[in-house]
């Protein structure tokens, strides 16, 4: 029932193999095989958002997903949306608007945000407040994410042009 | 003290930010060490009960397994913040009298230390324990006047604590007058849901001292603590701070600190080198941590027709839980607070903590203030409406001022600006004074047959910084660099920063007093083998004490450097002034030192069919003496007036005989974006504290404390009924909607 079962994963643009056992869950699996840890944990079964990544192009839940699930698919993660010296428009807006305190969740959120914004460039603030509803954070009061995904939006878009 | 330069209340980046987004930050369980090991709980999961006997046999055997650890393992085996009554591991085997008594759901049995994760989790499974369980006692009213069941057999009574407050002739001031509101209030647990449940990892250093990593909130208590319990010198064990995932007082006493440290010092002892890990799961950290104090409040004020306030008794009881942990002086806190911001002539208080089967209950934001503002803010608003006043106006006529004696018979600290916030506040929500007085303004929106509008005035103060005698001091350490300009510079600082940015705070100081660019400025922190005594991030203490305590060292370190000393290093331990602990007869004391000043108005609506609250717009004033970094003191603002929302309308803690009905973040549930204020107006005065760091006050806390009350007088507004029990949750609402018919 263990037996570990052969699985390739590609990572933030990286190919990796490994062996794993069947009810690996994918955020463990990312977070301890692979020591990828912006991934967070928060609540482990859907709750809070934290462990949200990217998997082909789609927001999950890495708690909820099992890491034989990621066979043959690609996730994203915080880890490799931008560096220290070329972050992500995102990730600057979340800097400059202060839409992190503790930042426990703030890998959750610019998850859930990026394919957001890919498939909704031009947001109105109540399509960003329904984007993020399924994310906890006990710190900010949201109201500054708001604020930092609607100034990426208009940023990125403006790249765009 | 220098001259504001440049950085002092600018809205700079958290300098920890970009870590955080990149996903490069590391919190206590993103970190791995070589060859680690991993540790976990037994957790007793009932609420009563002796341990017979516990079997390890088993568990041990399992490959892979390399310890497991039982109450006769602990050197000391108690601990606490306040007084040591809780074993750090419950059952027989040793000196701890009682410690093989289990007093809740939460209290930890033995330690299962193994190669991996996986394998710890099946150890556990392998453990027997023989109970023979208790009856429960769940109800602290009822513990409160039991003698014949005791939680703590060694005592003589469940009540572990009790204050008294005696000012001027409570019957002459009921008889002085006009009116008199009698009311009865329980306040709800309330969870911290900080998003980092607890983790850590411990290790012998290369100075053989038993390392700690982990998210807390006071270094140095940790450590004594750890120390205590493993019976070793204090400088034996070396506690680190990494990046902490929130903790709003849910890391002030101790969760895995002192089971990682006896693992990796038991594993020395045992000849095996290895780092233990362990991360809790959500339902370890809800069953495992303490939560806000539930209160048990009768009370009676009076006030004459002209809206003076001329008597207040006030009898709390709240439930201690298990253990004490930091219940006296959050009782403390609520003693004090519970007669409101107002200077009554004539006061009686009784307070009783008392000892129950319940999760210890213990620090989380506003420390009692929340419990005693909405007594106090419930009862000024009866009273408003018993003698047809406005509420503003009857605060007006009662609120401390500058000289008024507290209900403990002591003056106020200078700097009291209720006055000012309350203004302020009011005229924002559109109040006018007119000669008549204030009077609130006419609610625009049309109520209909469902929908009822309201609106609702709360005000308060909170402490800043340790109370009634509790010693109280912050130490820095600065290192100026350079040849003949100071080039860079270094501060030492345990202060933590638990996400609230007191970091940053510490680097705009730094480069404020010294005149550097933020990027010269290098800040080691949070760690007890190279940083001094800070006291606890808590409080709404750490932008005062901590500023202070840089302001006292750079001038310090700037008078070596003017003597040629390079580099120039100096430290420093800032000391406010003193306070003093409650009077055993007449509660007479200097209870704090300083305090900040905040103000709500919450505009609500109703939905008299699904008993549904819906915030339209709160606003909210704080005076915070100095804002040091205007965007950080707003985001503490916003922050805490949702958590305050969490508390009045949506959080619903469920306990019975002992046990919880909520230990997951889906039973639990906390506000998302969907529940939040459509507007929340956060209005900052800076009238300076006298001895606050260039001005500076504490404010982290105090616009959780108006919040609760504020809304139940907006619901009162719209419906016309008074809850004195809360979370209002639509059930709650609709029934008492029903009731009323
Ligand atoms: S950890 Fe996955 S949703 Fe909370
Ligand atoms: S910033 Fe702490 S949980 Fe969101």
């Amino acid at each position: 029932m263990n037996t570990p079962i052969n699985i390739k994963v590609k990572v933030n643009g990286k190919e990796y193999k490994r062996a794993v056992e069947p009810r690996l869950l994918l955020s463990d699996f990312l977070r301890h095989d692979l020591e990828l840890t912006g991934t967070h944990v928060g609540c482990e079964h859907g709750m809070c958002g934290a462990c949200t990544v990217i998997m082909d192009g789609v927001s999950v839940r890495s708690c909820l997903i099992f890491a034989v699930q990621a066979d043959g698919h690609e996730i994203e993660t915080a880890d490799g949306l931008g560096t220290e010296d070329a972050l992500h428009p995102l990730q600057q807006a979340f800097m400059e608007e202060h839409a992190l305190q503790c930042g426990f969740c703030t890998p959750g959120f610019l998850m859930t945000i990026i394919p957001f914004l890919r498939e909704n460039p031009n947001p109105t603030d109540e399509e960003i407040r329904t984007a993020i509803d399924g994310n906890l954070c006990r710190c900010t009061g949201y109201e500054n994410i708001v604020k930092a995904v609607k100034k990426a939006s208009v940023k990125m878009a403006g790249k765009a042009k | 003290m220098s001259k504001i330069k440049h950085m002092i209340g600018k809205s700079i980046e958290k300098p920890d930010a970009r870590d955080k987004v990149t996903g490069q930050a590391l919190y206590p369980g993103d970190i791995n060490l070589p060859g680690q090991a991993y540790m976990k709980v037994l957790f007793a999961e009932r609420p009563h009960a002796i341990i017979q006997d516990i079997d390890i046999s088993k568990a041990v055997k399992l490959p892979g397994v390399i310890a497991v650890l039982t109450a006769k393992d602990v050197p000391v085996n108690e601990y606490g913040l306040i007084m040591n009554d809780q074993p750090v591991l419950c059952g027989p085997g040793s000196k701890k009298p009682f410690a093989e008594r289990v007093r809740f759901i939460g209290d930890q049995v033995a330690l299962i230390i193994a190669e991996s994760e996986s394998l710890t989790e099946q150890a556990k499974k392998m453990i027997n324990v023989e109970y023979q369980d208790l009856p429960v006692i769940s109800d602290a009213r009822e513990a409160k006047n039991d003698h014949g069941k005791l939680v703590h057999p060694d005592r003589e009574s469940n009540v572990f604590c009790h204050y008294q407050i005696r000012k001027g002739d409570l019957e002459k001031g009921l008889h002085e007058a006009d009116v008199i509101i009698e009311g009865e209030y329980i306040t709800p647990v309330q969870e911290h849901a900080f998003l980092q449940p607890e983790a850590g990892i411990a290790y012998i250093d290369e100075e053989d001292r038993v390392t700690i990593m982990v998210a807390g909130q006071w270094t140095h208590e940790d450590q004594e603590q750890i120390a205590h319990s493993l019976d070793l010198p204090p400088d034996k064990i070396r506690v680190i701070y990494p990046a902490i995932g929130g903790a709003f007082g849910g890391r002030e006493d101790m969760s895995v600190q002192i089971d990682l440290a006896l693992a990796a010092w038991h594993l020395m002892k045992m000849g095996i080198h290895k780092p233990v890990k362990t991360i809790w799961s959500r339902e370890e950290s809800i069953i495992g941590h303490h939560k806000r104090h539930p209160y048990f409040v009768k009370t009676r004020w009076g006030a004459t027709h002209e809206g003076k306030i001329t008597a207040a008794e006030v009898e709390l009881v709240t439930d201690g839980g298990a253990y004490a942990y930091t219940s006296t002086k959050v009782m403390g806190n609520a003693t004090l607070m519970c007669t409101g911001p107002y200077e009554i002539p004539n006061v009686k208080v009784d307070s009783y903590a008392v000892y129950t089967n319940n999760i210890p209950n213990g620090a989380f934001r506003g420390f009692g203030g929340p419990q005693g503002a909405f007594v106090a803010e419930c009862q000024v608003n009866k009273l408003a409406e018993a003698i047809n006043m406005d509420p503003v106006e009857i605060r007006m006529r009662n609120l401390l001022r500058e000289g008024s004696l507290l209900s403990v018979d002591t003056p106020m600290p200078k700097g009291v600006t209720i006055d000012k916030v309350v203004h302020k506040c009011a005229e924002k929500a559109g109040w006018k004074n007119t000669d008549k007085g204030w009077q609130a303004p006419a609610i625009s929106k049309k109520n209909t047959d469902i929908i009822k509008h309201g609106i609702g005035f709360a005000c308060s103060y909170k402490n800043v910084g340790f109370s009634f005698g509790a010693p109280e001091s912050c130490t820095a350490k600065v290192e100026l660099h350079g040849k003949d300009t100071i080039e860079h510079a270094i501060l030492y600082h345990s202060g933590a920063d638990v996400g609230q940015g007191a970091h940053t705070i510490f680097i705009q100081f730094m480069a404020e007093l010294l005149n550097l660019p933020l990027e010269k400025i290098h800040l080691i922190a949070s760690d007890t083998a190279r940083t001094g005594q800070s006291g606890s991030a808590s409080a709404s203490r750490i932008t005062f004490m901590a500023g202070n305590s840089i302001v006292g060292a750079v001038n310090n370190a700037l008078k070596k450097w003017i003597n040629n000393e390079r580099p120039a290093i100096a430290e420093y331990e800032f000391r406010p002034p003193k306070t003093t602990p409650f009077d055993p007869q007449t509660g007479k004391c200097q209870p704090n030192f300083s305090y900040g000043y905040v103000a709500q108005v919450v505009d609500l609506e109703v939905d008299t069919q699904t008993g549904k609250i819906k915030l339209d717009k709160v606003i909210c004033v704080d005076d915070v003496g100095k804002a040091v970094n205007p965007l950080l003191v707003r985001g503490q603002i916003e922050g805490a007036t949702v958590q305050a929302q969490g508390y009045a309308l949506m959080e619903n803690f469920i306990q019975k005989e002992g046990r919880t009905y909520t230990p997951t973040l889906s039973t639990y549930l906390i506000p998302t974006i969907l529940d939040i204020p459509e507007q929340i107006n956060s209005i900052i005065l800076e009238e300076a504290d006298p001895i606050g760091p260039l001005g500076a006050r504490g404010m982290g806390e105090m616009p959780f404390l108006p919040f609760t009350p504020a809304v139940v007088a907006a619901v009162h507004a719209a419906t016309g009924i008074w809850f004195d029990e809360f979370p209002l949750t639509p059930e709650r609402v609709i029934s008492k909607l029903h009731e009323k018919g």
